[in-house]
C-alpha cells in the first residue's frame, strides 16, 4: 500500500494550483519546440534553468520534465504533416505518418500518435512508480565505493548505448570530466586550471556549455545546409480514428510502450533509441511487411508509444540513484543542484514530495498534452509557418540572455561563444557532444566519491571488486565493454543505430 | 567531398585531444599530485589528461592510417555571423543596455543567411528586442540595464 500512498502524496503535490500552472507552461513550451525543427529540448531546458531559481524544487522539476516529454508529442506533429522530424525521436514517424497524411488521413495519424503517446505516458508513469521503491531501497546500501562504480557504469553504458563511435564517445566523456575539474578543488582549496580568471573559481557553468554545444553549434551547422522548403498542405479533416484503426494500432501501442519503457531505463536511453527499435519490431511482426512505408498505422502507433515511454522512464535512474541516463537528465541533475538538492541514492527518502510530485505530474502533464495537441492542432500548424531565417536569430538572442541570466555574468556569454565554435567543430568532425555533458555534470561527483572510497580503503584499489554490490556493477561494465568487441553485437548495434 | 589519403575527421579530433591534454598537463604542473589514499588537487586532472593523451594519439594514428572521406567544406558566413553576434552581445549588453544590444545581436545573427531581407530583419529585431525586455527584465526580473547608463 506504500505505492498507493506515495502516488497519492505525489498527486496532491502535482495538483497544487501553482504546480499545475508550471506543468502546463512546461508542456506548452515542450510542444512548441517539439513542433519546430531545429530547436530541441536540451538548449530549451538550459535556457529556462536560470529562471527556475525562484521556484520551489518541485515546481521547477515539474516544468522542466514537462518540456522533455511535451517535445515528444510536438515532434510527431511536424513529422506527420511536413515529413520533417521536429525532434530526432520522431524521425521514424515521418515514414508512415507522412504517408498517411498524403493519403488524406492526416487527422487519423495525428490522433493515433497522440493517443499512443498518452497511453504510453500513462503506463510509463506506473512503471516509474512501481520500480522506484525497490531501486531506492537498494540505493540506501550504497557507500562511496558503490556510488563510484555506479557512476562509472552510468557513463560507460550511456556511451555504449548512444549514437556514434564508442571510442570517440569515451574520449568525450573524459573531456567532460576534465572540464568538470576546472575551479577550486573542494578538499584542498587550490585553484585548478582557472588560468587566473576569478569567474572560473566556482567551476564552469554547464548551461553556457550546453547552449553553445547543442543550441548554437547546431544552428551554425544547420545554416550550411541548403534551406528546405516546408509545405504544410494537408487539411485535417477528421481527428477521430475509426474503430478498425484503433484495433490495428492498439497491439503496436502496447509493444511500443513495453519496449520504450525498458530501453528508457537503460543509461544512454531516453527518447531516441526506442522508436527505431519499435519500428523494426512492428515491421518484423507484421503479416504483410510491405505495407510499411506506405502508411501503416502500426508504424505510427508503435514508435510514438515507444518514444514517450522511453522519455519518461529515463527519469528512473535520475530519481532513484541520481544517475542521468542521457544529456538531458544531466541538465536535470544540474537543476537539482542549483536548487541545493544533492542528487543521489538518498533523494527518494529525503525528498519524497519532490520525487513523487514529479512522477505524478507526468501523468497530469500527459493528460494536458492530449488536450493541447488534438483540439488545438491548428495553432501548432500555424507555428510551422515561421521561417527559419526569423527563428534562428531569435534563438541566438534568447540563448545570450539566458546564459547571462544564470549568474548575471558576461563571462558565461563568452564561454558560450567558445562552446558554439567547439560545437560546430565537433559536428564537422562527426563527434557526438552529448557524452561531454554527462562527464561535465558527473565529473565532480566522480572525483569526490573516488576520493572518499580511497580514504575508506586506504588507497587500495581492490576495494571496488571486494565489495559485492560494487563488484557486480563493475562486472556489468566489463561485460558491456567486452560485448562491444564481439563482432555480432557490433553489427547489430550498427544496424539498430543506422536505421 | 573529396577522397583523401587520411581520415581528416579522426586526425583533427586526435590532434585536438592531444592539444587539450598537453594544455592540461602544463596548466596543472604545479599542483600536488599525491597518491590514491591521499589525493592532491593535481591527481584527477593528471589521470584524465593522460587518458585523453592516449585517446588523442590513438585517433591521430588511426586518422593517418585509414583512407576515408574528408569533411564537408567550412562555410564562413554562418560561423562568423553567429559567433560575432554572441560576441557583440557580450560586449554591449551591460554598456548599451539590453534594448540596443538585442537589436544589434539579432541583425548580426540574421546575416548568417543570404535569405534575409533588410527591412524585415530590422523590424523583426526591434520587435524581438521589445519582447525580450518585457519578458526577461519586466516579467522575470533579470538585473540587466535596459538603456545605456
Amino acid at each position: 500500500m506504500d505505492l498507493f500512498n506515495n502516488l497519492l502524496m505525489g498527486l496532491s503535490t502535482a495538483l497544487e494550483l501553482n504546480n499545475l500552472v508550471f506543468c502546463l507552461i512546461g508542456v506548452v513550451i515542450g510542444t512548441a519546440i517539439g513542433v519546430l525543427p531545429g530547436i530541441g529540448p536540451i538548449p530549451t531546458v538550459a535556457l529556462l534553468l536560470p529562471f527556475t531559481f525562484g521556484l520551489s524544487p518541485a515546481s521547477a522539476m515539474i516544468m522542466l520534465a514537462g518540456i522533455f516529454y511535451g517535445a515528444q508529442y510536438g515532434g510527431s506533429t511536424t513529422a506527420i504533416l511536413v515529413n520533417v522530424p521536429g525532434e530526432t525521436s520522431s524521425v521514424v514517424t515521418c515514414i508512415d505518418g507522412h504517408e498517411m497524411a498524403k493519403q488524406g488521413k492526416a487527422g487519423t495519424a495525428l490522433a493515433i500518435a497522440a493517443i499512443a503517446s498518452f497511453f504510453a505516458g500513462t503506463m510509463a508513469t506506473i512503471v516509474i512508480a512501481v520500480l522506484s521503491v525497490p531501486l531506492s531501497v537498494l540505493a540506501l546500501k550504497f557507500t562511496a565505493v558503490e556510488y563510484f562504480s555506479l557512476l562509472v557504469l552510468g557513463l560507460i553504458a550511456a556511451v555504449v548505448l548512444a549514437h556514434g563511435s564508442v571510442a570517440k564517445s569515451l574520449a568525450m566523456v573524459l573531456l567532460g570530466l576534465l572540464l568538470g575539474l576546472v575551479g577550486i578543488d573542494v578538499s584542498s582549496g587550490v585553484a585548478r586550471m582557472t588560468f587566473g580568471f576569478a569567474a572560473l573559481s566556482d567551476g564552469l557553468d554547464f548551461v553556457p556549455i550546453a547552449m553553445g554545444l547543442f543550441g548554437l553549434g547546431e544552428i551554425i551547422a544547420n545554416l550550411e545546409r541548403p534551406a528546405e522548403r516546408r509545405v504544410v498542405s494537408q487539411s485535417i479533416r477528421s481527428l477521430i480514428p475509426s474503430r478498425e484503426d484503433l484495433r490495428a494500432a492498439f497491439p503496436a501501442m502496447v509493444r511500443g510502450t513495453t519496449l520504450g519503457s525498458v530501453l528508457g531505463v537503460l543509461p544512454g536511453g531516453g527518447a531516441a533509441l526506442p522508436p527505431f527499435s519499435s519500428y523494426a519490431l512492428e515491421k518484423k511482426l507484421a503479416r504483410d511487411p510491405s505495407r510499411f512505408g506506405k502508411g501503416a498505422i502500426e508504424g505510427v502507433a508503435g514508435p510514438e508509444a515507444a518514444n514517450n515511454a522511453g522519455a519518461q522512464t529515463s527519469f528512473i535512474p535520475l530519481l532513484t540513484l541520481g544517475i542521468p541516463a542521457n544529456a538531458l537528465m544531466a541538465l536535470m541533475i544540474g537543476a537539482l543542484m542549483m536548487q541545493g538538492i544533492q542528487p543521489g541514492p538518498q533523494i527518494m527518502t529525503e525528498q519524497p514530495k519532490l520525487v513523487w510530485g514529479v512522477i505524478a505530474s507526468m501523468w497530469v502533464g500527459n493528460l494536458m498534452l492530449l488536450v493541447i495537441n488534438l483540439p488545438l492542432i491548428g495553432l501548432w500548424v500555424s507555428m510551422l509557418k515561421i521561417p527559419y531565417r526569423l527563428l534562428f536569430p531569435a534563438i541566438v538572442l534568447f540563448c545570450c540572455i539566458g546564459t547571462y541570466g544564470i549568474a548575471n555574468s558576461l563571462f558565461n556569454v563568452w564561454l558560450m561563444m567558445g562552446c558554439a565554435m567547439l560545437g560546430y567543430f565537433f559536428i564537422k568532425i562527426g563527434v557526438e557532444p552529448a557524452p561531454l555533458l554527462l562527464g561535465l555534470v558527473l565529473g565532480p561527483q566522480l572525483e569526490e566519491n573516488f576520493r572518499r572510497a580511497m580514504l575508506i580503503a586506504d588507497g587500495d584499489f581492490s576495494v571496488f571488486v571486494s565489495r559485492p554490490i560494487s563488484a557486480v556493477i563493475l562486472g556489468v561494465v566489463v561485460i558491456l565493454l567486452l560485448a562491444l568487441l564481439s563482432p555480432a553485437i557490433l553489427k547489430t548495434r550498427k544496424e539498430a543505430l543506422a536505421e | 567531398m573529396t577522397r583523401l589519403r587520411i581520415d581528416l575527421q579522426d586526425l583533427l579530433f586526435g590532434l585536438f585531444l592531444v592539444a587539450v591534454a598537453t594544455g592540461t598537463l602544463v596548466a596543472t604542473r604545479n599542483l600536488t599530485v599525491g597518491h590514491a589514499a591521499d589525493m592532491g588537487p593535481g591527481y584527477m586532472p593528471r589521470v584524465v589528461a593522460f587518458a585523453l593523451m592516449g585517446f588523442g594519439l590513438f585517433f591521430t594514428g588511426r586518422g593517418l592510417w585509414r583512407m576515408r572521406v574528408g569533411i564537408a567544406p567550412v562555410q564562413l558566413r554562418p560561423l562568423l555571423a553567429i559567433v560575432a553576434s554572441v560576441g557583440v552581445f557580450a560586449l554591449t549588453a551591460e554598456r548599451l543596455g539590453l534594448a540596443i544590444a538585442a537589436v544589434i545581436t539579432v541583425i548580426l545573427a540574421s546575416l548568417a543567411t543570404r535569405e534575409g531581407r533588410l527591412v524585415e530583419t530590422i523590424a523583426f529585431a526591434i520587435l524581438l528586442s521589445g519582447a525580450a525586455v518585457l519578458l526577461f527584465v519586466k516579467l522575470l526580473g533579470l538585473p540587466i540595464p535596459i538603456w545605456p547608463r
